[in-house]
């Protein structure tokens, strides 16, 4: 059993030291693509290992842990997708000077399908 | 002459407000000694427990105890609902058309929604289930449904909701939320009164009336909530 405890105290450490990054990201990064890209990819990895860790503390708990981390796994791309999605309909731009649109030629094409 | 009405009108207002207030003992603690059962907040927080065998004192609260109030409660929320349909709702006439949703959102988020879709539903219905065990209720649960609702609705814009499915949910659960207060009347006890056996700590089948209650406050909820989106999504207007 005392092996279990060192192996969720370093998931949850992990998840910590990501949801931190994630948290720094959203911070630090310019503009609303990269801050998305920081939010959403280290709290999903954040709040996974976190929620494996939880589970290895209490055994008991492990198969909740592991639907809640499922539902994570589905859900957080989704909605990171859909933000992005909206931010770029919406109009924002992107930070950098030269800009690289790989969306702009695929998102150009569907709307003349959709129209 | 109108003037002074006015300002005797404000007197009295305020001096009847102020003498209400004057007796209130603002900042005193009002729960007591937690032991001795001088307030009803210990009464709720000692005799809940042991008496209705409910795990969740607030659920005891809410339903149980103040069981009139929370029929005012659902009665408001019904009127807002129907208020607000009343007003938006109408039916498409030629050259009008959806103002909300344009286009379809991506196939992801379709297919996506599409998966969690029933988990959304699951999860609603376990909240006002267990509503007498664990945190949640008929409230909450039925905010959850009709958040899956709404999630549906933004990832499909031809996604309809009947509303005459809505309504028949809606008066059904309603109907048996004051049916369950009249058989506490028919049986000889006051409206809404828990007549049932309460059963033991922990079981989904204990607490009484508790869970009929709950699980009819969750569809009426849920079934309100979902009309009120589908009509402020579908509000029509001129092109």
């Amino acid at each position: 059993m005392e092996i279990l405890k060192y192996i969720g105290s370093f998931f949850v450490l992990l998840g910590s030291v990501f949801l931190f990054l994630g948290a720094l990201g959203i911070y630090r990064m310019p503009d609303v693509y990269n801050r998305l890209q920081a939010g959403t990819k280290s709290s999903t990895l954040g709040a996974m290992s976190m929620l494996l860790g939880i589970g290895f503390l209490q055994p008991d708990w492990m198969v909740k842990m592991i639907v809640i981390i499922i539902f994570i796994a589905v859900s957080n791309p989704l909605s990171s997708h859909a933000l992005a999605r909206g931010a770029y309909r919406a109009g924002l731009s992107l930070f950098q000077k030269e800009k690289i649109d790989a969306y702009e030629k695929d998102y150009k094409s569907m709307e003349d399908k959709e129209l | 002459m109108k003037r002074a009405f006015i300002l005797l009108l404000l007197v009295v207002v305020g001096w009847v407000l102020a003498d209400t207030f004057s007796q209130i003992n603002f900042g005193e603690s009002r729960m007591g000694d937690i032991k001795q059962q001088e307030t009803v907040g210990a009464y709720y927080l000692n005799n809940t427990v042991e008496k209705l065998s409910v795990a969740n004192v607030v659920t005891a609260i809410v339903v149980n105890y103040r069981g009139f109030d929370t029929l005012g409660e659902v009665t408001v929320l019904f009127l807002a609902a129907s208020g607000l349909a009343s007003i938006l709702y109408r039916r498409k006439k030629r050259g009008e058309h959806d103002v909300m949703i344009l286009k379809n959102s991506s196939q992801l988020l379709q297919t996506g929604a599409k998966l969690i879709f029933p988990a959304i539903l699951v999860l609603g219905a376990y909240v006002f289930i267990h509503g007498h065990l664990t945190p949640g209720g008929g409230f909450q649960g039925g905010a959850i449904i009709a958040s899956g609702f709404l999630l549906m609705f933004m990832a499909y814009k031809d996604y309809h909701v009947s509303h005459n499915v809505l309504t028949w949910v809606e008066s059904i659960a309603g109907i048996l939320f004051v049916s369950v207060g009249i058989w506490g009347l028919i049986s000889g006890a006051t409206f809404l009164e828990n007549i049932l056996g309460t059963g033991t700590l922990n079981d989904l089948v204990s607490g009484g009336i508790i869970p009929l209650i709950y699980i009819a406050v969750g569809f009426k909820v849920a079934a309100e909530l979902t009309g009120v989106l589908e009509t402020l999504l579908n509000f029509k207007t001129e092109k």
